[in-house]
């Protein structure tokens, strides 16, 4: 549970993180294994059809939610339950205490739920005299540590078997050993005692079906079914956003809720709960009080919010988190307030206020890991940004990224200034790096070797090295992108070369900006639609066939995103020519000039490959660029060759102990791999990379596919 | 025999294993029963799990539940668990939340893709055998095997018409990994889950 709302205590708390080696070790191991065994269960099903399937069912549902809940109060009524519905956390937990106390409850036992942990009900439950015990292991644990839980699924996964001893000892007041069998026997023999004597179960709920006014609970423990059995009274705690009109929507979600969530098929337990089932705790034939609180909270403001209800979509699996390199570095308790990983940066603003929203949204690198693998096809990061952009409206942007917002919008403005650093940058320059960063670049650096701006920037050198033009040839015109125009020319160059050779003709539309992502991740929305909107004037004016990029970011961002950037501005059709032209260099090699390995001189070097985030899961593309790799060199795979390097543009600067981290493990795995040399395709991951690899040494060789591939152009 | 699904049947054995779900085949429900009667006399003792401050009582008679079966099949079990000498449980199964050794239910449904039994248990007493046991087995007929959880909603939509309904899937052993990610089974409910194809 991170309420760190400054930015100097939240790295305090983030380097904590990180020095945690279990934590390290442990969500390290599970990011891997994870990712191997979420790939295999979901090897029988048709995943993203699924998905796509889950995502246009919720949100008929939300369009619907009011007539869901009539039918399913209607329902749930008729068969004996009491549904209440709740518009504030407040007004839910005093809901809750209200039923326990006009049923005399003493003692209540809890099953997990997210929704229950989002109003921190045990809290008002505790202040009112009430005791509550959580039952499931992993919550149950962090309860009586009194921590909150640093996964949706795994609440304890932060803890170790020995710490877990400790707690059971203090607990039992009896020595427990710390093997794991024997302490989860512990917690079936002292849970079974709180079962046993409780008066009132809370559980969530998965589902709210409304056809026949049910809930659907699913668990691998089997507490929900004690929960919902023993007791005499049961409140189930559910958001209004789990209202889904069919027993069919709810199978649906089950196929990818428990696969998404821990690799299982399903979970051990679905409970499908129908009217105030018998209980006999008050002697036979008695009838439970079983009673719904469908819980807002923010929740039906949030689905007239267009661009955000999607976040209403989730149903809380867990995976956000799983595959987030961020997450995977510094854990629940840093990744989220209550709700926990992309999700939990995003519902922690609509939930739990925007103040302690402001530190956590910035904690996203932009990957897109998450948006890949959720359940209900969320684009988890293009919220995050969005959130990013409301949080600055609201508290004012810190004074660099306004001052780069504006900058970046006035192209004339910022070339100047480049030209001007060039020169402003010769005392700290070392060759093509430099030596000491001026202190407006930031601290916490130094895991890196930081590029100097070029002695003359594409659009200079251009003039010179512009091919001639082959007739009847296909026209790309070159998206240079800040990094490449200026402090890598070279790499733009030697794609120049290939290209030619391949018999293609280049342009270079002069009046191209920045493509504006890294305005767009500072939440500078303004000066990302003025800069989206120069660059398709600019292309449009050239008349080419494709407009080709050598990096992935500026590409996913000008192909994914400017549609949605520009609604509104009355320029769909050029919009749409345009994004519909951009492409990455390897995919036009390998899809578009179809290259033959005759082109490439077949070399002996053991290479290998970083897939750039925006390459791999923006654009989709996994095959062109080891097809290009392999009639050039010896193709020598690594572990993990999507995960990110840890660049994500201003993501490093901002957090560099956390990139620098990720940067590591990215040398680490290749360096393991036995390759000499890795390619990649995008500028900001060769930055990094060759950053990194200048940094320890340079025994690995770092290189941009278009050069790499230039090196090696037969004759 | 017709109406078995093979494929559906193969699927769901195939799909038993990882989840730790110990499949044997039986001809009929006598067989059935009278594997899970051999079964519990083979156990060892279970362990109680509420304290009544008293010492364990080593010599206490074994428990056997099976509140669900209907009064042919509960005079069959009887006959057999007493010979055994274990004390066999219908009703008032609160009295017993410290642990029964073992529950014998008769399922209505089977899911293949996901190795689920679909269990209508319209009574507490339903409910309680299957997860206060040590060890649960639980019969289900082939005929009744479908291949996918779409094909149950005919069956899911008449149980949840009814006014009161208390229907579950279950895949396998009570389990967590909540401490290090470690799988672990039997933290609430049975230790272990046996499952009995019925040919007929
Ligand atoms: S985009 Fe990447 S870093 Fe950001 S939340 Fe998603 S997985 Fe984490
Ligand atoms: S946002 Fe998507 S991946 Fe994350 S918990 Fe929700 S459904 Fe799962």
């Amino acid at each position: 549970m991170s309420d760190e709302t400054t930015m100097k205590s939240y790295h305090g708390s983030l380097k904590e993180a990180l020095d945690d080696d279990f934590l390290r070790q442990t969500l390290d191991k599970f990011a891997v294994q994870y990712k191997a065994n979420r790939q295999l269960i979901f090897a029988d099903i048709n995943e993203k059809g699924l998905i796509s399937e889950i995502a246009d069912h919720k949100e008929e549902s939300l369009d619907h939610l009011e007539e869901l809940y009539e039918q399913f109060t209607k329902e749930a009524s008729r068969k004996g339950v009491i549904v209440h519905r709740a518009a504030t956390a407040k007004d839910a937990c005093d809901l809750v205490c209200s039923i326990a106390k006009e049923n005399n409850v003493k003692t209540i036992i809890k099953s997990k739920s997210m929704t229950a942990e989002e109003i921190h009900i045990n809290h008002a439950l505790e202040d009112a005299g009430f005791i509550v015990t959580e039952t499931d292991l992993g919550e149950w644990i962090i309860q009586l540590r009194h921590e909150g839980p640093s996964h949706m699924v795994m609440p304890a996964i932060h803890l170790s078997r020995g710490q877990v001893a400790k707690t059971f000892t203090e607990e039992t007041k009896e020595n427990q050993s710390d093997d794991i069998s024997l302490l989860v026997k512990v917690a079936r023999k002292e849970l079974r005692a709180k079962f046993a004597e409780a008066d009132m179960g809370i559980s969530g709920a998965n589902f709210a079906v409304a056809e026949n006014g049910s809930i659907a609970i699913c668990t691998n423990e089997g507490n929900g079914r004690l929960t919902t059995t023993l007791p005499r009274v049961h409140v189930a705690i559910c958001g209004i956003d789990k209202l889904i009109p069919t027993i069919h929507d709810a199978l649906r979600v089950i196929k990818v809720l428990p696969r998404n969530a821990t690799a299982q098929a399903i979970t051990t337990y679905v409970s499908w709960i129908t009217g105030a089932v018998n209980c006999e705790k008050d002697g036979p034939g008695a009838e439970k009080k079983f009673h719904i609180v469908f819980l807002d909270n923010g929740r039906t403001q949030l689905i007239k919010d267009s661009k955000c209800r999607q976040a209403l979509r989730c149903v809380r699996c867990g995976a956000c988190a799983n595959v987030c390199p961020v997450y995977r570095l510094v854990g629940g308790h840093r990744m989220g307030y209550v709700y926990i990983g992309a999700i939990g940066l995003i519902l922690t603003y609509f939930f739990h206020g925007h103040e302690r929203a402001r530190v956590l949204a910035q904690n996203c690198i932009g990957c897109e890991a998450c948006k890949d693998v959720c359940a209900a096809g969320i684009d988890l990061p293009d919220l995050i940004q969005e959130i990013r952009v409301r949080l600055n409206k609201e508290f004012g942007s810190t004074m660099d990224s306004a001052l780069l917002g504006r900058l970046l919008a006035n192209r004339k403005l910022f070339h100047t200034l480049l030209k001007f650093a060039k020169f402003a940058q010769l005392p700290v320059k070392k060759g093509p790096y430099i030596r000491h960063l001026p202190e407006i670049f930031g601290l916490g650096q130094g895991f890196r070797a930081m590029p100097a701006i070029a002695s003359e920037s594409f659009r200079d050198m251009w003039p010179a090295i512009k091919p001639q033009v082959v007739p009847g040839a296909k026209k790309v015109g070159l998206f240079a992108g800040c990094a490449q125009d200026f402090i890598y020319p070279g790499q733009l160059k030697a794609a120049v070369t290939v290209l030619s050779k391949l018999g293609v003709n280049v342009e270079f539309p002069e009046a191209q900006s920045c493509c504006g992502l890294p305005v767009q991740m500072m939440g500078q929305r303004q000066s990302a639609i003025t800069t989206a909107k120069n660059n398709i004037q600019a292309f449009k004016e050239s008349n080419v066939d494709y407009v080709l990029t050598l990096c992935a970011s500026c590409a996913s961002h000008m192909k994914n995103r400017y549609q949605e950037l520009l609604e509104g501005e009355n320029m769909e059709a050029d919009v749409k020519a345009f994004s519909d032209k951009v492409i990455d260099f390897s995919s036009f090699l390998t899809d578009v000039v179809k290259v033959k390995p005759e082109t490439f001189v077949q070399g002996d070097e053991k290479v290998g490959y970083h897939y750039p985030c925006h390459l791999v899961r923006g654009l989709g593309v996994t095959e062109a660029p080891k097809t290009l790799l392999k009639a050039a060199a010896k193709y020598q795979p690594a572990p993990e060759e999507d995960v990110c390097c840890g660049f994500g543009g201003t993501y490093s600067v901002k957090f560099p102990e956390i990139s620098g981290v990720l940067l590591g493990s990215k040398l680490k795995n290749l360096e393991e791999s036995g390759a000499t040399c890795v390619v990649t395709d995008c500028p900001g991951c060769f930055m990094q990379l060759n950053g990194g690899a200048v940094k320890q040494g340079g025994k690995l060789k770092v290189e941009h596919m278009a050069e790499f591939l230039a090196r090696h152009l037969a004759k | 025999m017709s109406n078995i699904n093979a494929a559906a049947v193969d699927l769901f054995i195939a799909k038993a294993k990882p989840v730790t779900i110990q499949v044997s085949t039986a001809n009929n429900l006598d067989e059935a029963m009278n594997f899970a009667l051999d079964l519990c006399d083979k156990q060892p003792l279970g362990k109680l799990m509420l304290d009544t401050g008293a010492p364990p009582d080593e010599s206490r008679k074994k428990t056997f539940s099976a509140p669900g079966v209907d009064e042919k099949l509960w005079g069959y079990l009887v006959d057999g668990g007493s010979k055994k000498g274990f004390e066999m449980i219908r009703g008032g199964l609160r009295k017993y939340l410290a642990g029964i050794d073992m529950s014998f239910t008769v399922a209505d449904l089977g899911i293949a893709d996901t190795a689920s039994c679909v269990v209508e248990c319209q009574s507490e007493d339903e409910r309680l055998a299957a997860m206060i046991c040590e060890r649960h087995v639980v019969a289900l007929s082939k005929s009744k095997i479908v291949s996918e959880s779409y094909e149950a909603e005919p069956f899911l939509k008449a149980a949840m018409a009814k006014e009161r309904n208390y229907t579950a899937f279950i895949s396998g052993p009570s389990r967590t990994a909540d401490i290090e990610r470690v799988l672990t089974l039997g933290v609430h409910g049975p230790l272990e889950l046996y499952l009995v194809l019925l040919e007929n």
